[in-house]
């Protein structure tokens, strides 16, 4: 390939070097804040396995995990009581962490998380419906949960079309559409009887207790294939980052790319919603706060997966064991999260942008 | 490498209207074309027609032989890029990071960066003086410091044909003179054909080999400067009263405009 100007070889080579360092080093930074996350989100998810009134030590919690040793009464506690626990907040976490900073990036604004924009909401009106209508089994909810998200962001993707899609417009219809739901939600709660009410009002808040073996099942082998699929889908992501004509111009299949990476995010937040409920705000803040961490020196989805995974085990571990009575994790995750997006309003209309 | 760049009664628009109406037009290979017109006479809107950013309404638009609607669109990137307008970035994007974009349509799933990437990027950097610039944020940029990179991302695609829209816009007299002295080096020595639009017909004039003169969707006049432009084709795109004289350096027509104010009363020139 020529080079192509008349700048001097020698300051071109230079360049090139410069080029390939910087990049090293915004590799390399990239590389150790992931990891970093990841073996925190690692050493979390040990530790809510540790705590409780059967206490256990991080040697055991491995141990029993990996089925390297054999002690019946801690395989007891933590196979079966913490740990699906432990990988329901682990897997749900990476799932919306993920999710949440692909739905940012494809509308280039930090509140297009899906949970704001109705997809969650669209999932807890259809898993309510099934839990009250239909009463069905578990693995039917998650079938449900997840043709609700879909149906929410179809409708949200439809009603924002003209021309294209802006991330403002899908914003304020996705919001829409969240009242939408969350007002026919609360329609069948308020005719259901009060045994099932309370069953949908649980699922609603959000809890990582409440995951069926099915349903984490399926988030598992759906965040095996999604997760490096959204890792290869990611240079397109990139460029459609740049807006719509820049990237047509760079040769992206803007409207294919931005449907497909629309729905595995999709799928992703469905299922962790099937699991745990909508757990409020994790999907919001993960992908922020990775960013944050990894500055401009990479695109972050692995690092906000982790930062996803982090807030519900930590979220977890506050839930279950720090505070006096035990909490649905959601209502910690709102807790935290609420003030986060009072910040986020303020500073973004602060800086003028926000759509 | 030569190609052929056409558009056969191509019609392009937004609302019920349309902005470029049965249009033919061909780009010169290995050429610069300048296009000028009034605002919103649909420069953009022709040079998004050519890129394949607008579907046409009627016609097509030929890229060596093929409609561009039936090529694959990395296919297309990869001989023709463009520079939109009003390009966005990603917030907190860096310089090396957005340039390097514009690497896109040069890999694949499976061909990551390369080291010729690593060259490209380079060599645009270098050769739009953003080379110091690497590690900045964009958003920490001027106006003009910002327009270069963007101009660096869209050589960095290294393609054959190259769009630009107003990339002189934001410069100072200077850089615009550097930028446009830097698409003719690309033009000569690598035989790009460069097509751009421009708001200074002086240096549209001076630049252009080919400049195409546009006025509500339509091509008024179009061929060599010095043959095409003159007070009346001005008057009559622009609705501006002017005089055209030989520019002293580069003796392509220079348009001198007759404003309301400033004109001596009995006579001038
Ligand atoms: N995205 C759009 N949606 C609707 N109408 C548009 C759009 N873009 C341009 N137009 C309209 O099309 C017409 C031509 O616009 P275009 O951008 O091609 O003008 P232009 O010649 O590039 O002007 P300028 O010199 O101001 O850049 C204008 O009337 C404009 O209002
Ligand atoms: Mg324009």
């Amino acid at each position: 390939m020529a080079t192509p100007t008349l700048v001097q070889d020698t300051d071109v080579e230079h360049a090139v070097g410069t080029i390939q360092r910087g990049r090293v080093v915004r590799k390399g930074r990239v590389l150790g804040v992931t990891t970093a996350l990841a073996l925190l989100a690692f050493a979390l998810f040990v530790a809510t396995m540790m705590v409780g009134s059967f206490p256990v030590t991080p040697w055991e919690v491995i141990a029993s995990t990996f089925r390297l040793g054999s002690d019946p009464s801690v395989d007891f506690v933590v196979r079966d009581l913490r740990l699906p626990v432990a990988t329901t907040a682990l897997a749900v976490g990476l799932a919306m962490g993920v999710s949440g900073l692909v739905f940012q990036k494809l509308l280039a604004n930090p509140l297009a998380s899906p949970d704001f924009v109705g997809i969650s909401s669209g999932a807890g009106l259809a898993a309510v419906g099934s839990i009250i209508l239909l009463n069905v089994s578990a693995m039917f909810v998650s079938v449900a949960a997840l043709g609700g998200a879909l149906v929410a962001a179809l409708l949200i993707y439809l009603l924002a079309w003209r021309d294209g899609i802006t991330g403002y417009r899908f914003i304020l219809i996705g919001i829409g559409v969240s009242e939408l739901m969350v007002a026919l939600t609360g329609y069948l709660i308020a005719r259901a009887d009060i045994f099932e009410a309370r069953e949908a009002m649980t699922w609603l808040v959000g809890s990582v207790g409440n995951a069926g073996p099915t349903q984490l099942r399926i988030l598992l082998v759906a965040l095996a294939v999604l997760l490096p699929l959204t890792l290869v889908l990611n240079r397109h992501l990139d460029v459609l980052e740049l807006g719509d004509d820049a990237a047509k111009a760079l040769g992206a299949n803007v409207e294919r790319m931005r449907l497909v990476l629309l729905a595995v995010a999709v799928v992703l937040v469905a299922l962790a919603t099937a699991a745990a409920g909508p757990l409020p705000f994790v999907a919001l803040i993960a992908g922020p706060i990775a960013v944050r961490l990894i500055g401009a020196n990479g695109s972050g989805l692995v690092a906000a997966a982790f930062v996803g995974a982090l807030i519900v085990l930590v979220a977890d571990l506050v839930a279950q064991h720090v505070v006096p009575v035990e909490l649905p994790t959601g209502v910690v995750t709102g807790a935290i999260g609420a003030p986060y997006l009072i910040w986020l309003l303020a500073t973004v209309n602060r800086e003028g942008r926000g759509g | 490498m030569t190609h052929e760049l056409r558009a056969e009664d191509l019609s392009l628009g937004y609302g019920p209207q349309d902005v470029v109406s049965h249009l033919d037009v061909e780009i010169p290979d290995g050429k610069i074309t300048v296009i000028v017109g009034a605002n919103a006479c649909g420069k953009s809107t022709l040079l998004r027609g050519l890129a394949r950013l607008l579907a046409p309404r009627t016609g097509s638009v030929i890229l060596d032989g093929k409609r561009v609607q039936d090529l694959r669109s990395v296919e297309v990137a990869r001989v023709l890029g463009l520079l939109p307008q009003t390009p966005v970035a990603p917030d907190g994007i860096t310089v090396a990071d957005l340039v390097g974009r514009g690497r896109y349509p040069h890999q694949s799933w499976f061909r990551r960066w390369s080291a010729e990437d690593d060259a490209a990027v380079a060599a645009a950097m270098e050769s739009t003086g953003t080379a110091e610039l690497a590690d900045r944020p964009l958003s920490a940029l001027s106006g003009g410091q910002r327009q270069r990179v963007w101009v660096a991302m869209a050589l960095a695609q290294d393609t054959d044909l190259v769009l630009l829209d107003e990339p002189t816009t934001y410069l100072d007299i200077n850089h615009q003179v550097e930028l446009l002295d830097l698409l003719t080096d690309l033009n000569r020595r690598h035989a790009k054909t460069i097509v751009l639009v421009l708001h200074d017909l002086n240096l549209a004039c001076r630049y252009a080999d080919h400049i195409i003169a546009m006025k509500a969707g339509a091509i008024i006049r179009e061929g060599a400067p010095i043959d095409v432009i003159d007070a009346a084709v001005v008057t009559e795109v622009f609705g501006l009263p002017c005089e055209v004289l030989p520019d002293p350096v580069s003796r392509t027509p220079m348009i001198v405009p007759r404003g309301r104010h400033h004109v001596p009363v009995p006579e001038s020139v």
